[in-house]
């Protein structure tokens, strides 16, 4: 694929997983490789049991292989202790989860804050960089509100705050529209397409195609294999005027609710 | 920095759930309270039976004269002397060298009269024969005037030194001193020469005798009880008589040096038993034996206490393991979002250890601090007892009512350290199931 020049995100070869249930082994992943350059933009897909989570899991470093490689940067995860795949998502993985997943007890800033806090990196400056995304995901008036008082579309830029938090190698987003409605989707898909201009390489694991169709590169699993690995032919991309426009709706939206 | 921020994070977790925190918290000061408490009562008791004991004299041997059952039969005519005779107790100062001294007491009950003043009845109370030297080996110590002396003593002066209660009670508003003090039933007047200041009882003597109070007594010298009222002790109750006939009732036997006490308690009671082993007159008490059975007695008593605590404390820290155990499953998704955003599994287990510790140290600080209020309390409740119900409060045991607990000292940091013990020790096992879940489980958790 894709050559030299470019620097690799995460290079995976031949991954397989296997999960051994009683007497059976089901083997969810057998074999799949692909590279994602940085500043990709990638749609995962495939129906379930295609493999799917599992591979999301194995990239998020949450899990190990069975059997091959996953290069980030110089490290193979595959050979990690639990420890050292802890450090690796602390550092270098952002995840943005369909379910927001942020902690109750924490304000707004605070959970920016927590994968800062596993590295040992939570200081001044870590702060005011956090304070930054906050305001960068439009929520700098917000610091210190609980996730509690925020609404779906607000608390999932805040898990985006999150995730760039540790300038990870990619955010990897797991169906990060599934809760929304296709307001707020789009609200966060556009955001999404503004860090991936900027230079961020996402990884977004969906099932729906109007989501797919906002990134660069689809691949498509099928019964642990990769089917389909292809560019997008028409590509649903927002004009800068349509970002600043749904940034400021958002904006009034979130206003008017208080 | 980060621990203050993992400490930060605990505290507000645990103000997630504030009633939830406080019955946990709860079961840890009731613990730490309770073993302060325990221990500083435990410790009172103790310290006031050893003062009783003391105040006997370790370096005394007290010998009893005990009347034997009445196996005359109404039949006074025919009256046997019994119990320590004045030659055994000069034979004892004379032949046993490790004797200091030796001292002849006889006691009898008596009522006590003064006819100066017509609205203070009899007052019913002890009349001690004794010498100069009683109020030194026990203790007694004199508020004005002075003790009887030996001249006193050797001339059968009618002579007597009276309690600070009997003065107060026969004298409300009069100096006792110089006063008379009349003996209805031996119609005999005693000048009074001494007042004693005010004293707590002693410790009972043997296994037969009471506690000793000293509240209601009159010495006079023992030779003038032998010239004016005999050996023989006559009492007229309804109707029937009763007689007794005794030479002294106590002699306190001291001892130059305590280590010879022991020593010594054996000469004196192969003395006393020499012609008859099986004397049953005389029982001889030994107070430094007593003091070192207290002393075994405290050392149970206080592990008996500390062992009641230690109960308390665990079933304190059982509930802590419980509740951590239901927020750790509660909190499973939390974990799952900690561990994939980096958290180790050291992390989690901390995150929930200092959960655990913070509240068993609030329950320890708390606990502390009403163990500290334990001696307060305890006189609100007597004097509460006192005053609602005191028919109930004088049915209390002596020591019950004057026993001051004493805060042990070691108690607090012991108390405290073993909250902290119970908080690591109980909070270990739910902070390492916690950091144990599989991270990719944990997430999915509902």
């Amino acid at each position: 694929m894709s050559q030299t020049s470019t620097r690799m995100a995460a290079v995976i070869r031949d991954l397989q997983k296997h999960y051994v249930l009683k007497s059976e082994t089901v083997r969810a992943l057998r074999g799949v490789s692909f590279d994602v350059p940085e500043g990709d933009y990638v749609a995962i897909m495939g129906p379930s049991g295609s493999g799917k989570s599992t591979l999301l899991n194995l990239l998020g470093c949450l899990d190990q292989p069975t059997h091959g490689s996953f290069l980030l940067g110089d490290d193979d995860v595959a050979q990690m202790t639990d420890d050292e795949l802890s450090t690796i998502r602390a550092s270098r993985i952002g995840f943005v989860f369909q379910s927001y997943n942020l902690i109750a007890q924490l304000s707004v800033v605070e959970n920016i804050e927590v994968p800062l806090y596993y590295m040992g990196n939570l200081n001044a400056k870590s702060r005011k960089r956090s304070i930054e995304l906050a305001k960068m995901v439009g929520l700098g008036e917000r610091l210190d509100h609980r996730p509690t008082q925020l609404s779906g579309g607000q608390q999932q830029r805040v898990a985006i705050a999150r995730s760039l938090v540790n300038d990870p190698y990619f955010i990897l987003a797991d169906e990060a529209t599934g809760n929304l409605d296709s307001v707020t989707t789009e609200e966060i898909l556009a955001l999404f397409q503004r860090l991936n201009d900027e230079g961020k390489t996402i990884i977004m694991v969906t099932h729906e195609d109007e989501v797919a169709e906002h990134a660069k590169r689809v691949i498509r699993l099928r019964d642990g294999e990769i089917q389909i690995d292809e560019a997008v032919k028409d590509r649903k991309i927002f004009t800068p005027q349509q970002i600043q426009e749904i940034a400021h709706n958002a904006d009034v939206a979130s206003r008017g609710s208080e | 920095m980060l621990y203050f921020r993992t400490i930060k994070l605990g505290t507000k977790s645990l103000l997630l759930h504030p009633m939830r925190s406080l019955l946990t918290v709860l079961g840890i000061f009731i613990g730490v309270a309770s073993v302060i408490w325990l221990l500083a009562i435990g410790e009172g008791i103790s310290k006031e039976a050893q003062r009783q004991i003391e105040d006997l004299g370790a370096e005394n041997i007290i010998v009893r004269s005990i009347k034997p059952p009445d196996e005359s039969g109404g039949n006074f005519r025919q009256i046997n002397a019994f119990g320590v005779t004045r030659n055994e107790c000069k034979l004892i100062g004379n032949t046993i060298q490790t004797v200091k001294r030796v001292l002849p007491i006889r006691e009898l009950t008596q009522k006590f009269a003064y006819t100066g003043n017509p609205n203070v009845k009899p007052i019913d109370g002890r009349l001690v024969g004794c010498t100069s030297d009683y109020a030194e080996v026990t203790r007694l110590e004199i508020e004005r005037g002075h003790f009887l002396t030996t001249r006193e003593v050797e001339l059968n002066r009618p002579v007597c030194v009276i309690a600070a209660r009997l003065a107060d009670k026969l004298f409300p508003s009069e100096d006792p001193l110089n006063k008379q003090i009349y003996l209805p039933e031996k119609k005999e007047y005693f000048k009074i020469v001494g007042v004693l200041k005010h004293r707590n009882a002693t410790a009972a003597i043997g296994g037969s005798l009471a506690a000793q109070d000293f509240s209601l007594d009159i010495y006079i010298p023992v030779t003038t009880m032998r010239v004016r009222m005999t050996d023989q002790e006559t009492k007229r109750a309804g109707g029937s008589f009763s007689s007794q006939l005794f030479e002294l009732s106590q002699i306190t036997v001291q001892v130059s040096n305590s280590e010879d006490v022991p020593k010594t308690a054996e000469l004196v009671e192969a003395t006393l038993r020499q012609n008859d082993p099986d004397r049953q007159d005389i029982s001889v008490v030994v107070p430094y034996e007593l003091l070192e059975q207290a002393k075994t007695t405290r050392l149970m008593f206080m592990m008996f206490m500390g062992l009641i605590a230690a109960i308390s404390l665990i079933v304190g820290g059982i509930g802590i393991m419980n509740i951590m155990l239901a927020t750790v499953t509660e909190r499973t998704r939390e974990i799952g979002i900690r561990r994939a955003l980096g958290g180790k599994q050291k992390d989690i287990i901390l995150q929930f250890l200092v959960e655990t510790i913070t509240l068993s140290i609030v329950g320890g600080i708390t606990g502390i601090l009403m163990g500290l209020l334990c001696p307060i309390v305890v006189d609100i409740s007597r004097w509460g007892l006192e005053y609602f119900a005191p028919q109930l409060y004088a049915g209390l045991p002596e020591v019950a009512r004057v026993m001051r607990p004493t805060i042990v000292p070691i108690s607090i940091p012991v108390a405290f350290f073993i909250s902290v013990v119970v908080g690591v020790f109980f909070g270990l096992y739910p902070a390492v199931r916690a950091a144990q879940l599989d991270p990719i489980e944990a997430l999915r958790h509902e």
